[in-house]
């Protein structure tokens, strides 16, 4: 028999003493990286109204939200992700600051899908939003944060997996191909299906020489050399300047000593549509689905009547989590210093005294009741040290 | 040297699988032998095979458990995991077929929402929706040429290869829906971190199966 009252729903998960503690010493190294680097905290409402999220591009298919009604019969949902709201926020509430903007947040946010088991519905996520600094000079800084956030996690093994989406529309426009056809190609590509394009291809009549290139694209990834063997590929204006772009950004992070931790992939499209440009995915050997995203999304403030340059990542914060138990990265609860207790009479000494001890950073706890004997016993269990007053 | 761990669907898939493997200088002789075990390591070569239930490919896959997998385009659809496929080794060949009788449901008054009895609801559920046609879905795991016969269902859908089941049972083939052929599969992730090795392998397998080697 089952009992729901002693379940939690599917997707869902209890953080105990021992997971929460490693949980939150990186959510607050990864923070502290951020605070450093000149971003604010923001937080924002679990739920909005749905239609924050369904302005024009949307950044989650509608069904994938969890959705309830309100008393005045209005759909809400729990966000899907930070990116949308703060695209609300920053263009109503911060409209009149002057950019650049720079904001982070750790929070949870909710999904519900059922074509990625690897997630549950309720994730944290640590991410940016830099507002207002476009281009290469902006990507360039948000890749970097991301991976000195991840290098601050105690992660290591990683690396950022960079596109740009702007690059396969050039190459669309080129062949002629818009609307539903791109899209269908775009899937195509961005699951490396070689086969599914050559149907496609055929289906078409795609002409031979755009073919060999079409063909090419979902295996345009690796090094900074990935570069040049995709400028060979087109003559499309948009796709060669995407490709000038994403050498910008190379330069930028190569001068930072960061190139080590940068690959590229030119077909890799992302899911979200509302990314305008440079987008990335930090992958490591230690967990099988992508731990971080991002990417620049330029025209989203302007659905939200403010437009401002705009990119930005989410870490998946339970993902770093167990790439780090998988290269033995947890760490024990730190223990207890020391247990205290008095008579009666010496209580207030005795409180006063482990509060001195606390505010240099001894973790005390209390045992009113127990009595010299007692303390020390229990002292010993907890290996702490004892503190009787008598 | 990386390890490569490969999931195989058990049963024919993984023995043309394991020919082809061989024929690639990849030694597998191990899956044929010793059938009762579950991890066959090729130590000399750094790769490890999965033997697994053929709709569970796709899922090793996904969660990273192996970085590459074979299984039939079917099992692939119907799992719906963001894959990367990247090469169809031409076996393992049928068609994704809706049968049934013609004309049967056309007379049945309390047949308004089309059932249809299949293994795979999700590739279903899908195909029936871009027909713009609202079903019920019966999921069974076999013989599920059962369902119009007992009128348990009005259609199936299901993998075809030679029909004889359906001839034998009065059945029809209705619509042929996709084609399918075993896939290689490789896990988003490992492409990258593993990304020489698994290439190698996979064209290594490309030049066989086009028979350019």
């Amino acid at each position: 028999m089952t009992q729901l009252s002693m379940q939690t729903p599917e997707g869902v998960q209890d953080y105990l003493p021992l997971e929460c503690h490693n949980k939150t010493r990186i959510e607050r190294k990864m923070a502290q990286c951020f605070h450093l680097s000149g971003y604010e905290q923001v937080d924002l409402p679990t739920f909005e109204y749905l239609d924050v999220f369904a302005t024009g591009v949307g950044s989650v298919r509608a069904e994938q939200m969890i959705k309830f009604v309100d008393s005045r019969g209005h759909i809400l949902v729990l966000r899907p992700d930070l990116t949308v709201p703060i695209a609300r926020m920053t263009s109503t509430r911060m409209k009149d600051q002057k950019p650049p903007i720079r904001l982070y947040y750790v929070a949870n946010a909710f999904m519900s899908r059922d074509s990625s088991p690897n997630e549950q519905k309720e994730f944290t996520q640590a991410g940016v939003e830099l507002l207002g600094v476009p281009g290469p000079e902006g990507d360039a800084e948000v890749i970097a944060l991301a991976i000195e956030a991840l290098r601050s996690a105690g992660l290591e093994g990683f690396s950022i997996d960079v596109g740009q989406v702007d690059f396969f529309r050039g190459v669309m426009e080129e062949a002629g191909l818009t609307g539903p056809k791109a899209d269908e190609l775009r899937g195509y590509v961005d699951r490396k299906n070689m086969l599914a394009i050559e149907l496609f291809m055929n289906e078409n009549g795609v002409s031979p020489g755009l073919r060999e290139r079409i063909m090419r694209l979902p295996v345009l990834y690796g090094g900074e050399e990935v570069l040049g063997a995709a400028s060979d590929l087109t003559q499309n204006a948009r796709a060669l300047s995407a490709i000038d772009t994403l050498r910008e950004v190379y330069e930028y992070i190569a001068a930072f000593g960061l190139s080590k931790y940068v690959t590229f992939d030119l077909g890799m499209l992302h899911s979200s549509d509302y990314y305008t440009g440079l987008i990335f995915r930090g992958i490591t050997d230690y967990f099988g689905s992508p731990i971080l995203s991002g990417g620049r999304y330029d025209t989203l403030t302007a659905d939200f009547g403010c437009s401002r340059e705009a990119t930005g990542f989410a870490i998946g914060v339970k993902r770093v989590l167990i790439a780090l138990e998988r290269q033995g990265c947890m760490e024990p609860l730190p223990r207890i210093d020391a247990v205290v207790s008095a008579a009666p009479e010496k209580r207030g000494e005795a409180y006063a005294y482990a509060n001195a001890l606390r505010v240099n950073g001894s973790r005390v706890a209390v045992a009113w009741k127990l009595d010299a004997d007692g303390l020390e016993a229990y002292a010993r269990e907890v290996d702490a040290q004892a503190i009787y007053f008598e | 040297m990386k390890t490569i761990t490969f999931a195989l669907a058990k049963g024919r898939l993984a023995d043309r699988t394991a020919d082809l493997l061989e024929s690639c200088g990849i030694g597998c002789g191990d899956l044929r032998t010793n059938s009762r075990r579950l991890i066959i390591d090729d130590e000399k070569n750094g790769c490890r095979f999965l033997l697994v239930k053929p709709a569970d490919v796709p899922t090793y896959v996904e969660y990273g458990a192996a970085d590459l997998g074979v299984a039939g385009k079917d099992t692939i659809m119907e799992a719906n995991y963001p894959l990367y496929e990247m090469l169809d080794l031409g076996f393992g060949k049928c068609k994704l077929c809706v049968a049934g009788f013609p004309g049967v449901r056309e007379k049945q008054v309390t047949s308004a929402v089309k059932r249809v009895a299949t293994k795979y609801p999700n590739i279903a559920r899908r195909y029936y929706r871009s027909l713009g046609e609202t079903i019920e879905v019966i999921k069974l795991s076999g013989s599920v040429e059962l369902g119009p016969l007992l009128n348990l269902s009005d259609e199936i859908l299901d993998i075809v290869e030679s029909g004889r089941t359906l001839k034998e049972n009065g059945l029809v083939v209705l619509r042929e829906v996709f084609e399918i052929s075993a896939r290689v599969v490789v896990n988003r992730v490992s492409l990258k971190t593993k990304g020489e090795r698994i290439n190698a392998v996979i064209e290594a397998m490309r030049a066989k199966v086009e028979g350019r080697s």
